[in-house]
């Protein structure tokens, strides 16, 4: 016989008591693989939502505002022997038939056959790309529309212009249309088609691309373009970036390069010699990098600038609306702009001369506005010497050189023209609507190209056209120069690697495994200590076995080693069965994610998967935990003599008094701990937010050690000298409390540190609605939230600004609103399980925040002044920190807590980088951090480094609108009225801050959910002590019921013994725990479910009390004189 | 074979300076081969005696050599040793492991040193003692199978199994009827001649001490040939 056939012997033997400990091994291994296995499945599932959102996408081209000739998609196939898919991709709005139904910021995406090809097994449009529409399956939802089914559908307009120049019409800023529904895209259709690391599935409508070009005059334009990878993942951003820079032609940069109609003859004699080509932009003005590329591209080439000017005065008389050139000096004949031409010298025409009465050497004043945030028409003047007044003839008559205008250069007379300037008819004369039908936008006046660029440069160019003479130079050489000397990137045309971002999202997504193992904690430490308590229960049963084999010459480390074999096949088994129960526990957990903890995942599907490495993990660490909790427990049963154990004296152990030391062990932790808890307190009384919770949690913890050592020492105490005889059955019970001190710790202190973490966690909920109307609160003391799918280009703080978007006044004039613009990115709040790679970006004018005092930063890159310290309000400084200088690519940004620590992993001073539209990379330096805030998701950073970065960035799509709480409702329902077309959602702040404290508050649930689980099990090991407690002294119990104790009073007896340490367990636990959250307490947003936790903490109180009653019945039933006889 | 040279034990006691003296001034030699038997009233500190012998408790006062050895210089798992090998242990209640038949009790000693007898060799001797005993039809029964005279026969065996040199028998007919009790004495008897192993019994019992071949009573903490006090 060997060793390992008898522990499997004395398994099999013992088998309900192993069945217990095997059982309790299971709940632990099974707690434990569940919660990994949970990780394995959210893993898993960004997994497949990575590859249902992206197909075979591995990089993508994404231009957002740009637009490029959708025909590069073909070229980059070839050259890189792929598939290359152009979308057309703008924000839209969509509603069903009677608008009823409703959803804001969809994706329009007009595709064709290439972009199923990238990522379907099913193009939903069949062979027929003419007309239809496609919505995805939550679109559908949303809506609750079906094929067949009517929908309207609102895109945004693209201008060629940014909007955010007050020449661009603000009006049409969409499009609508009635639309059949085509079909339903789902998974297989590629339905979940999103290129931004989100679960979140996205609302897409599908259309077909040519269709929507036409509609919107963006004809063979794309601004996205996906590369589908192929098997060896060849192809690399830095390859597809160079095959761009090889197959880009000047359309793609939104370029045209187009010769000029006169022919022959000098500019004078009105001809362009020998011919002449000229480049200008789509977008009007020419990019900085495109314009200098352009005039470093021929010698003779002419930079021209020419602007729509108010107003040009000389004198008394000044003609209104008009334009002016800038144009490159040049000693050729290719421009007005002699070398000897100063800057602050104007030629005119003869019309203008004739129409003010100006001559040579006349001062003319020129009245322009130039662009400024909001669409503000900032005017402004400058004086210029008439050099020269040119006859109306040749060049001088050149409508060409006044680039197309949206709103002026295809309308017939001065009336028409339709610009946000505001024209005021009356100025314009007879005189004026001639010029207009004779000359068009010739302009009146030439300046010098670096006077106009003083005045008139913006950050969307310093040129609307070049020129160039095409002597010796052709059209396609210079286009090759122009291409040759750009970076694509600087116009928007860059490759990004999508796939391996989305990727890394999911690989340094939150680790929902740890989590749940976090959560889990408890309940497996529960399990444990339950599997401990039956475990030595087990083997002290067997006490006079082990007294044996001490005898037979056994060592104790044989003795020891044989019940470890025991306990390791009960761990393996265990292990085993535990983890197939963990995969029960992780599908129940799914659930619970699916359901009541549904906001924990935003909503998400959440797919099973368990790797089999996870569990192995899991079963191998079950048993390595187990077998450590079952070694900790052996050291001590056969460490005592042989004799005692062969007579069974185990029982009488409890007569000898605790030496001094041990016992005064527990009151010498007591008062260390409790001292240490005080001295915590008053050296960090100053401390902070997370410090101070940190700070009261780290005090509770020692106190409940306090309390713990304290139990201790009395129930040593008690176990020593009794200096007065026992007067009633609850000194009888108290007594017999002290003679298994070991236990009854273990029962006080697995109640305490349950109730200490349940009650502390439970404290820790918050109410969002708390104080939501200050401005330091996580509203900023705003009471609405918007968000619009169109952007609004004016200011609604102003009359003006209202009225030119034709909003009703009445109602609205006490309102503030702080504008934010947008840069979509992805979404860095809690409810992304994905870690934000690429964050949204906010542009904020800080002083508007920092006026308010909104928000509360929790932490800023400056140390703290003490003044700071001690006044929340003064944190509203830390918005200046948004105008700091941290050099050139170095931009200060400002986020939520959850955004910086959680979706970003980041924390103060730290630095993102980032890519500009341009292509550029900066880095975004996080210089503060707000207190949970509706600002979640996103990074803020200054409007002037915004648009600096992102001058393609139209208008505010972010609203914070500050109302009283009488009229928030009359404000939302006159705001989403009169800005539907803009796809407006306005939800109250609290409503959004809610959203993102549910998340939160989920997580609490978890954990107060588990943890009571593991409190029932801790309630079921007390009631297996009481058991254990309650059999060992049957023979006890029978002589009472000998003497004359009735069966009751027994009861009561051995009820009063564990409800002592039941109450010295629940005490300990509740007093610590109102001492860690004390921050949370005293917080004014504190949601303390102060009814939730004392119904738990009775729960406990009434488990505890019902398991103890069980188990005394149990034990006290049948007859006790067979015991007394056994004894 | 073994010696006790002014041997005495005495137990601390919460609040008694002075303590509980079970032995006092125990002087004993006892020659390989010999039998002898201690007797006295219950607490009288038979067993006491027996366990400090045995080696489970370690005396307060005194010497106790084996073969000349001081076994109070000697670490625990030499003690353990000497257990296992030199001597063998006969309870009162017999202690059989209840999940192990009757051969494998026997075997369990021989888990703790593999080195002193072969697996084989250990399973032919427990087979051998066991008929000796009369027990062969019941090798592989478990102990509830069995009477409790079985069961005391058994755990004799089971002392036997390493060929120790020193039998301690604490009270081992103490749970046995007469009939019982007589054949365990007469089977002690007998293997303390056939296997030339030295006996020393604790009993109350005289009729069972009369069995031994030399008979020593503990009373008041010493220890006297019996009628010499």
């Amino acid at each position: 016989m060997r060793l390992l056939e008898l522990a499997k012997k004395s398994l099999v033997f013992y088998w309900r008591t192993n069945l217990g400990v095997l059982l309790a091994v299971m709940i632990g291994t099974a707690i434990l693989t569940g919660a990994l296995v949970v990780g394995d499945s959210v893993r898993h599932s960004l997994a497949m939502m990575l590859t249902a959102r992206l197909g075979r996408t591995q990089l993508a081209l994404v231009a957002d505002n740009r637009f490029f000739s959708a025909g590069l998609a073909d070229k980059l196939a070839q050259e890189l022997n792929t598939i290359a898919a152009p979308v057309l991709h703008l924000r839209g709005i969509v509603a069903n038939s009677d608008g009823t139904k409703r959803a804001n910021k969809i994706e329009v995406l007009g595709v064709d056959d290439h972009f199923f090809s990238v990522g379907a097994d099913r193009n939903p449009f069949g062979d027929d790309f003419s007309e239809g529409i496609v919505l995805n399956e939550p679109l559908a939802a949303r809506l609750a529309v079906a094929a067949g089914d009517e929908v309207v559908l609102r895109i945004e307009q693209p201008s060629l212009m940014s909007r955010d120049i007050p020449i661009t019409p603000d009006s049409d800023l969409s499009i609508a249309f009635r639309f059949v529904v085509k079909g339903i895209a789902g998974g297989a259709e590629f339905g979940r088609f999103s290129l931004k690391a989100n679960q979140i599935p996205p609302l897409n409508a599908y259309v077909p691309m040519q269709w929507l070009q036409e509609k919107l005059d963006r004809t063979a334009q794309a601004n996205i373009l996906l590369a589908a990878g192929d098997t060896n993942e060849s192809i690399t951003v830095e390859r597809a970036n160079e095959a761009i820079k090889k197959c880009w032609q000047p359309a793609d940069a939104g370029l045209e390069l187009r010769s000029l109609d006169r022919q022959g003859g000098s500019l004078e004699a009105g001809g362009f010699g020998d011919g002449w080509l000229e480049l200008r932009s789509r977008r009007i003005f020419i990019d900085e990098s495109l314009a200098e590329a352009a005039i470093n591209a021929a010698d003779n080439a002419v930079g021209i600038l020419t602007y729509f000017v108010n107003e040009l005065r000389c004198g008394d008389r000044s003609a209104p609306y008009s334009m002016v050139t800038a144009m490159g000096q040049s000693a050729d004949s290719n421009s007005f702009i002699a070398m000897d031409i100063q800057d602050d010298e104007i030629i005119i025409n003869q019309w203008l001369a004739e129409d003010i009465g100006a001559d040579v050497d006349d001062l003319l004043e020129l009245t322009y506005f130039i662009v400024s945030p909001m669409r503000k028409l900032e005017q402004q003047k400058s004086t210029f010497r008439i050099r020269r007044i040119l006859p109306m003839e040749g060049l001088a008559i050149d409508a060409e050189l006044m680039p197309d205008f949206p709103g002026l250069a295809d309308v017939e007379n001065c009336r028409d023209w339709d610009t946000s300037i505001p024209i005021d008819l009356d100025k314009i004369s007879k005189r004026d609507e001639d010029y207009w039908d004779k000359f068009r936008g010739t302009p009146k006046a030439f300046i010098t190209l670096k006077a106009g660029q003083a005045m008139w440069a913006n950050r969307y160019g310093n040129l609307t056209a070049v020129r160039y003479s095409l002597r010796g130079e052709s059209k396609e050489n210079i286009a090759d120069k122009i291409l040759g000397a750009s970076d694509p990137a600087s116009v928007g045309l860059y490759f990004q690697p999508v796939r391996a971002r989305g990727i890394k999202a999911g690989d340094e997504a939150t680790d929902f495994g740890q989590l749940f193992l976090g959560l889990s904690m408890f309940l497996i430490a529960a399990a444990l200590v339950l599997m401990g308590l039956l475990f030595v229960f087990g083997v002290e049963n067997r006490s006079e076995q082990v007294g044996m084999l001490l005898a037979v010459g056994f060592g104790p480390k044989l003795v020891r080693r044989l019940l470890l074999i025991e306990g390791s096949l009960l761990a393996v088994l265990g292990a085993i069965a535990g983890t197939a129960a963990g995969l029960l526990y992780t599908r129940a957990m799914i659930y619970g994610l699916s359901t009541v903890w549904r906001a924990a995942v935003s909503g998400s599907a959440i797919y099973f998967r368990a790797k089999t490495s996870t569990l192995f993990v899991g079963a191998s660490a079950g048993v390595i935990i187990c077998l450590i909790a079952i070694w900790l427990t052996l050291r001590k049963q056969v460490s005592r003599p042989a004799r005692e154990l062969l007579v069974g004296d185990l029982k009488w152990q409890f007569f000898a008094a605790a030496p001094v030391s041990k016992r005064r062990f527990g009151l010498w932790t007591a008062v260390i701990a409790a001292v240490a808890a005080v001295v915590l307190l008053i050296l960090m009384a100053a401390a902070e937010g997370t410090a101070a919770a940190g700070v009261f949690f780290a005090a509770g913890a020692l106190l409940l050690i306090a309390g713990l050592g304290l139990t201790q020492f009395l129930l040593r105490m008690l176990t020593g000298r009794w200096s007065k005889p026992v007067t009633s059955l609850a000194g009888l019970g108290l007594r017999n409390a002290t003679r298994r001190c070991g236990r009854s710790l273990a029962v006080v202190g697995l109640l305490a540190c349950g109730i200490f973490l349940v009650v502390a966690v439970g404290a820790n909920k918050h109410d969002p609605l708390a104080n939501a109307h200050r401005r330091d609160s996580g509203t900023g003391g705003f009471a609405i939230f918007g968000e619009s799918t169109i952007a609004v280009l004016h200011d609604l703080n102003t009359r003006t600004g209202r009225e030119s978007m034709g909003l009703d006044d009445s109602g609205l004039e006490d309102i503030e609103v702080v504008q934010l613009r947008v840069h979509e990115g992805d979404d860095a709040s809690c409810l992304n399980l994905n870690r934000a790679q690429t964050p949204s970006l906010l542009g904020v004018q800080p002083e508007q925040l920092k006026r308010r005092g909104a928000f509360t930063f929790t932490k800023t890159i400056q140390p703290r002044t003490k003044k700071a310290t001690s006044q929340r309000s003064v944190f509203g400084a830390g918005w200046d920190l948004l105008n700091a200088d941290y050099g050139e690519d170095v931009v200060p940004a400002i986020g939520d807590y959850a955004t910086i620590v959680w979706a970003l992993g980041k924390s103060v001073g730290e630095t993102i980088e980032y890519s500009d539209e341009k292509g550029r990379t900066f880095r975004l330096r996080i210089v503060g951090m707000l207190k949970k805030s509706i600002l979640q998701g996103s990074l803020l950073i200054a409007e002037d480094e915004f648009v600096r970065r992102f001058p393609s960035e139209d208008g505010y799509r972010m609203f914070l609108v500050d109302a009283s709480a009488e009229k928030a409702d009359k404000v939302t329902g006159i705001l989403s009225a009169g800005l539907t077309d803009f796809g407006l959602a306005l939800t109250p702040a609290t409503t959004r801050l809610a959203q993102f404290n549910a998340v939160e508050n989920t997580y609490l649930s978890i954990f107060q959910l588990l943890g009571g689980l593991g409190l029932i099990l801790g309630s079921l090991g007390l009631g297996l002590v009481v058991l254990r407690n309650v059999l060992d002294r049957r023979g006890e119990l029978a002589m009472l019921r000998a003497v004359g104790f009735g069966k009751v009073a027994l009861k009561r007896m051995v009820f009063y013994e564990h409800g002592a340490l039941c109450l010295c367990g629940l005490a300990c636990g509740v007093v610590a725990a109102l001492v860690a959250v004390g921050p949370a307490l005293s917080s004014p947003a504190a949601q303390v479910p102060y009814l939730s936790e004392g119904m738990i903490i009775l729960a406990i109180g009434i488990s505890g009390a019902v398991w103890i009653w069980l188990a005394t019945a149990f034990a006290l039933s049948g007859s006790l004189l067979e015991a007394l006889r056994n004894e | 074979m073994l010696e006790l040279i002014n041997v005495a034990k005495s137990y601390e006691s919460p609040g008694d300076t002075v303590g509980l003296c079970v032995l006092k001034d125990i002087t004993l030699k006892v020659e390989k081969g010999r039998s002898v038997a201690i007797v006295g009233p219950s607490g009288s500190g038979k067993s006491t005696l027996l366990n400090i012998i045995g080696t489970l408790d370690r005396p307060s006062g005194g010497r106790v050599l084996f073969d000349g050895k001081d076994l109070a210089k000697l670490a625990d798992s030499e003690l353990a040793r000497i257990r296992n090998r030199e001597i063998g242990f006969v309870f009162q209640l017999h202690h059989l492991l209840p999940q192990c038949t009757v051969l494998e009790n026997v075997l369990v000693p021989t888990l703790a040193d593999k080195k002193h007898l072969s697996p084989k060799e250990s399973e032919e001797r427990a087979i051998n003692l066991l008929q000796r005993v009369g027990l062969k039809d019941h090798l592989l029964h478990r102990p509830g199978e069995l009477s409790g005279g079985q069961r005391q026969r058994v755990a004799v065996v089971r002392a036997l199994i390493n060929r120790p040199r020193l039998l301690l028998a604490d009270e081992p007919t103490g749970s046995l009827d007469e009939r019982a009790s007589q054949n365990i004495a007469e089977l002690l008897v007998e293997l303390n001649r056939s296997e030339q192993v030295t006996l020393i019994l604790a009993t109350h019992s005289m009729k069972l001490a009369e069995n031994m071949g030399r008979v020593l009573e503990l009373n008041n903490g010493g220890l006297a040939e019996k009628g010499k006090h």
